[in-house]
């Protein structure tokens, strides 16, 4: 008897084991794209952004503690003018926090399309993480190889009610990983407006992330925005009270 | 001989250059009025917001952003001044913000200019808030001696601001004569201390309809907030010096006005600014074309000389139509005059049959009557529009100097906007002469009449009359 | 007996009388005409005002109209509506809330103020409904389970939902219209190619055919590219009763063309049912409460019942709105006031001239008339109604010149698509529907009389002071 259910139970390990890598529907592996960063409870990451413009370059040093999609604190570090300034993002709401003028000011609708820290990545892009999953249907096209490994191209259209400005996305997800390597993003009438990658591959606490992540506007050439990943905790014990408007001035 | 021949009958002859008098008269003083009024208004227009010129980054006009500002050195300014024709180099630096008072913040329009040289351009000063109907000055008026209809249309008035004396009455419907004795009550209970800005101090001047929005008032500390130079934030920390009042409530929403080095600061843009005007001399389009040329020779890329044309688009096209539209009434003038002269020449004509005739009959030529006869007309159409010229100058240069004025509703938005509510008359120029130009021609076209007659003239039948 | 002679007289030299009775009729044609050219601009752009745009009174709580606050909300809806619906001379009205937001597409975005509306309601008070650029939707009308959005031209062409596209069919039409064939063959090179916005499309136009063709053609070829995509998505971020930021995907419901760039440019409206869901406000409550009367004359009576009846909300009517309304007519009465009395000057010196002249030559025969005892007042007299007739006669028919034309201009307008652009800005149509009213042609009759009246009185005092003896003697 026991080896029937030891059997049974091997034979299923095995069945579920070829569902597993084989029957994968879109949803799922754009899913597990967006967990790899998100879906752990939370995380710490230290990173730098380098803005890269025809005729200037900048870059910014910055910690960001995050916990799931809908809670994430952010401390600039680096440049020294700008160092001590926080945002915080709780749901659809962003704050800025900024020393020099000891000032807590909520970001109103209208700075939601400007660039953050002057970068190519919105504000409302922040404000917007969310949606990859809920906000589109997915629909695995095919597979092509992004810098010699083998990835997933998925269509992802935008779903009428969702309030996302893109009529559809292309993303390109690693096979073995599920690392979103690329991604372009288009307007309703199918023009492309961004492309962003995702390269340099590493093991960080524990994982094979990108650590580095180009983001490109379409029709501006010579710019484009540099993130750089240099350290990243998972799983760190955050509480929701964590991301509050005191520790947003507190936080070092 | 025509020129016996035109005194002799006196009568006859003044009545015909009178006509011509009227037309050449009507003519210049129509044009001049239209083209001064014009002139006036779109003039006052340009110079009190852009300018003639403005020096910009070459991508600034297509692209308002604070990372296409250009370099304000000293070599440049020396440069441009050293134009002839320039009275004053204006420094501007604009851009957007979001104000922060309290809870409440909103987006602003950042001005920063040179709180001096700015009179040359806009004169915020004269924008200063000098009287507000608070709740307590209202409360005080109620109780005074002024008439009850006031008092009521004070009521209605409550909280507004106004930067002059005139803008006050105006809405209060006071009339020219009763102001002295109103006024004073205004003055006394009424009065808004203000006070301006100047460079190198973090002191902000703030529109009255903003100030009320975010709640501030003067000494109060108003935040900013916003995207600086290559990508950096810009904040600062400023005191509300003093109120403004802008005419148009958009901008009376949403202005703040700078020192134009504290704005550079503020965005981290040091040296830079995002228009350098220029304020002319000699405000007639020659003039101001030669110094466009004169600038462009100066300036190379990344900078651009913007004309007052390419920056008002708009406003050309309004100016168009206008333009049209006077030319459409001077053409209907034209032509009613025009009927004047053709009667005139046509009762002379045909006073003169006989004459004509007699002389023919003796043995003059036909075509020897007919040059006497035009040149009687070219004394007469000269006599004319000299007297017409002569007559039509002193009115002119009267409502130059007293232009007749605007009343009611138009006076008052003119007045608020800072431009007088006048219709002045244009000085002499071109027009003088293209005007006595058509009448001259109306003159000949006239002659075609009297020569046909006289070239069919049957001898017989002209002695007969 | 005098009025006959007086009109015989005239016809005695008929080309000096028919020249001066042209020029009058000239001179009034004209200034008929160019009145109510201006007053038919006027009038346009006043009802567009009234029936598009701002309606006649509206109703606020206190202070929202500084910053359009959402937290400022009319709270004695129900009392504020009894009151206002037993007023006489209330012909409609309309509740509205309103929201200050972003709108967004992929590639722009432009701030605009949020209408939230029931559109049965927003019939009876504006003609909006009217104004739908056909092809591009309705208002409301179709049923959808998105939430739809009704925005302006010109807001379109910011957000480059209005698109631009040379292919077949607008060459085609573009030929239809006479656009020369060289300029359709450069334009070829453009077909299958989609330009996102109009500056891009400008550009292009201007780079591609020479400066004269560009501007001649250029608004046609735009009408022709002009392409619009059936309920293209446009996102409104705005924030909630409680300042929290809500965004919300809305439809295009259609695009509407008021010939006003910056009423399009920030004017979006939506159903009120989804703006109370997605920002939180109560069935029942609203900010703006818009009334349009019978009768302008009602005006300022309405709104101060009104403002007394509820002296802690905001009542403001189409003048304090928009004073550039009311002063439009005092500047066009002035202006013309001042053209015609020019024109009635040239023409009453005209007349002057040619009644001297019509005395002089007929000395003699007046000399006669005094010599065997007609009196002078009579002499006078006739002297000043032949002036009288001549102008008269020229005033009517340049009057009924002028009232045939604005008839037959007042039906089809007169267009000026060129300066539509600069017109359009400050909300004038480039299209004018030329109007006069029965009061006006009553004024210019009496100042003709008048003209003529004041145009014999040297003339005819030179009549006066001629020696009958000295007359008779003359030649």
């Amino acid at each position: 008897m026991r080896t029937l259910l030891v059997s049974l139970f091997i034979a299923s390990l095995a069945s579920s084991a070829s569902l597993f890598s084989q029957d994968l529907s879109a949803r799922e592996i754009v899913t597990r794209a967006d967990n790899k960063f998100n879906g752990e409870k939370s995380s710490i990451m230290v990173m730098s952004m380098t803005i890269i413009r025809p005729a200037w370059e900048r870059t910014v040093e910055f910690k960001a503690w995050s916990l799931g999609h809908d809670y994430s604190l952010t401390l600039i570090s680096s440049p020294a003018r700008d160092a001590g300034q926080t945002f915080l993002k709780r749901k659809s709401e962003m704050w800025s926090w900024n020393p020099v003028i000891s000032r807590l000011i909520k970001l109103p609708p209208s700075m939601m399309t400007q660039g953050w820290m002057g970068s190519d990545y919105t504000n409302d892009d922040i404000l917007k993480e969310s949606s990859v999953v809920d906000d589109y249907v997915h629909v695995i096209e095919g597979e092509e190889n992004i810098n010699g490994r083998p990835c997933y191209r998925i269509k992802m259209t935008a779903r009428e009610n969702a309030s996302v400005v893109w009529g559809h996305q292309l993303r390109w997800i690693d096979k073995n990983e599920f690392l979103v390597l690329k991604a372009e993003f288009f307007d309703e009438d199918g023009n492309l407006v961004r492309t962003e990658t995702g390269s340099d591959i590493k093991m960080m606490d524990g994982r094979n992330i990108q650590s580095k992540m180009e983001i490109i506007p379409a029709d501006q050439p010579g710019s484009r925005t540099v993130v750089i990943i240099r350290d990243i905790k998972f799983n760190a014990p955050l509480e929701e009270a964590f991301f509050s408007q005191q520790n947003m001035k507190n936080i070092r | 001989m025509a020129w016996r021949n035109l005194w002799r009958s006196r009568r006859r002859t003044l009545i015909t250059v009178a006509s011509v008098f009227f037309a050449v008269f009507f003519a210049l003083l129509m044009r001049s009025l239209q083209l001064g009024a014009y002139d006036h208004m779109f003039r006052n227009a340009i110079e009190s917001y852009t300018g003639y010129i403005q020096i910009q980054n070459e991508d600034f006009w297509d692209d308002k952003i604070v990372d296409n500002t250009f370099a304000f050195t000293g070599d440049l300014e020396k440069r441009v001044s050293a134009c002839n024709n320039i009275l004053a180099t204006v420094p501007r630096f604009e851009s957007f913000a979001l104000a922060n008072s309290g809870n409440l913040t909103k987006g602003v329009l950042v001005m920063g200019i040179d709180p001096e040289k700015e009179k040359y351009l806009s004169n915020v000063k004269n924008r200063l808030v000098r009287f507000r109907l608070s709740d307590s000055a209202i409360a005080v008026l109620s109780r005074s001696g002024m008439p009850v209809d006031l008092k009521k249309r004070l009521v209605l008035l409550r909280g507004n601001s106004y930067s002059s004396p005139a803008s006050l009455l105006s809405d209060l419907g006071v009339s020219d004569n009763d102001s002295s004795v109103i006024l004073p009550f205004f003055r006394k209970y009424a009065s808004f201390s203000n006070a301006y800005i100047s460079n190198g101090e973090k002191g902000v001047l703030a529109g009255d309809r903003l100030a009320k929005f975010l709640g501030i008032g003067r000494g109060d500390t108003i935040v900013l907030l916003g995207q600086g130079y290559h990508g950096t934030t810009a904040s600062g920390k400023y005191v509300v010096k003093g109120i403004v009042k802008l005419p148009s409530p958009d901008l009376d929403n949403k202005i703040l006005y700078l020192p134009y080095d504290v704005c550079q600061d503020l965005f981290n843009a040091p040296g830079m600014l995002t228009s350098l005007a220029v304020s002319v001399r000699k405000n007639d389009d020659d003039d101001i074309r030669r110094l466009m040329n004169d600038l462009s020779s100066e300036i190379a890329p990344p900078l651009k000389v913007m004309g007052w044309r390419e920056m008002n688009k708009l406003m050309i096209n309004q100016m168009d139509a206008d333009n049209k539209s006077g030319g459409v009434m001077v053409l209907i003038l034209y032509l009613v005059i025009a009927f004047g002269i053709f009667g005139t020449v046509l009762m002379m004509t045909s006073e003169r049959k006989r004459e004509f005739g007699i002389l023919v009959a003796i043995g003059m030529r036909k075509t020897r009557l007919a040059a006497i006869f035009v040149t009687e007309m070219c004394y007469i159409g000269l006599l004319g529009i000299i007297a017409g010229i002569i007559s039509a100058l002193p009115v002119i240069y009267y409502g130059h100097a007293h232009p007749l004025r605007f009343h009611g509703q138009m006076a008052k938005m003119y007045e608020d906007y800072g431009l007088e509510a006048v219709m002045p008359f244009l000085l002499p120029g071109g027009y003088l002469i293209w005007q006595s130009v058509v009448v001259a021609v109306i003159v000949f076209i006239a002659l075609i009449y009297p020569l046909r007659k006289i070239s069919r003239m049957v001898v017989v039948n002209a002695l007969k009359s | 007996m005098i009025w006959k002679t007086a009109w015989k007289n005239i016809w005695r030299n008929p080309v000096r009388s028919i020249i001066v009775i042209a020029s009058v009729t000239i001179g009034i044609f004209a200034g008929v005409f160019s009145v109510a050219f201006m007053n038919g601009m006027i009038a346009q752009r006043f009802d567009s005002a009234i029936d598009e745009e701002i309606s006649h009174i509206q109703v606020t709580g206190r202070d929202f109209s500084l910053n359009n606050d959402p937290g400022i909300i009319i709270r004695d809806a129900d009392h504020l509506i009894d009151s206002v619906s037993s007023i006489h001379g209330i012909e409609s009205y309309a509740e509205r809330i309103l929201v200050n937001g972003m709108a967004q597409t992929a590639s722009r975005s432009e701030g605009v103020e949020i209408a939230g509306i029931d559109p049965e309601r927003e019939r009876k008070v504006f003609d909006l409904y009217k104004k739908i650029i056909p092809g591009t939707g309705s208002f409301f009308e179709k049923q959808s389970k998105y939430d739809l959005a009704l925005i302006g031209q010109d807001l379109a062409k910011e957000l480059n939902i209005i698109r631009y596209s040379i292919d077949s069919v607008s060459l085609a039409k573009l030929a239809s219209k006479g656009i020369p064939a060289r300029v359709t063959t450069l334009l070829k090179a453009l077909e299958g190619r989609r330009f996102s916005g109009e500056k891009k499309f400008e550009k292009t136009l201007t780079g591609l055919l020479d400066k004269k063709d560009a501007e001649e053609f250029g608004s046609a070829i735009k009408e022709a590219a002009w392409s619009f995509r059936e309920n293209s998505k446009v996102t409104l971020t705005f924030l909630d009763r409680n300042s929290n930021q809500v965004s919300a995907a809305f439809r295009v419901a259609g695009i509407y063309d008021i010939k006003n760039s910056s009423f399009e440019q920030t004017m979006v409206f939506v159903r009120d049912e989804s703006l109370r869901r997605l920002a939180g406000f109560d069935s029942g409550s609203f900010h703006q409460l818009i009334i349009r009367i019978s009768d302008i004359g009602y005006t300022e009576d309405i709104t101060g019942k009104i403002r007394s009846a509820f002296p802690g909300y905001e009542v403001r009517n189409w003048k304090e709105l928009q004073p550039d309304l009311a002063m439009m007519t005092d500047y066009v009465h002035q202006i013309y006031g001042i053209f015609m009395s020019i024109i009635l000057a040239a023409l009453a010196f005209g007349i002057i001239n040619t009644m001297l002249m019509a005395v002089l030559e007929r000395t003699r025969e007046l000399g006669m008339l005094a010599a065997i005892g007609m009196n002078r007042k009579r002499i006078f007299t006739m002297i000043m109604l032949e002036s009288v007739f001549l102008s008269i006669t020229g005033g009517l028919t340049g009057m009924m010149a002028g009232w045939l034309s604005v008839l037959v201009t007042s039906s089809h307008g007169i267009n000026f698509s060129q300066y539509s652009e600069g017109m359009e800005a400050i909300g004038y149509s480039a299209h004018v529907y030329p109007v006069i009213s029965a009061g006006f042609f009553l004024l210019v009759t009496i100042l003709i009389i008048f003209t003529g009246i004041i145009s014999s009185v040297y003339p005819a005092f030179k009549a006066l002071k001629l020696d009958p003896a000295e007359a008779i003697r003359t030649e």
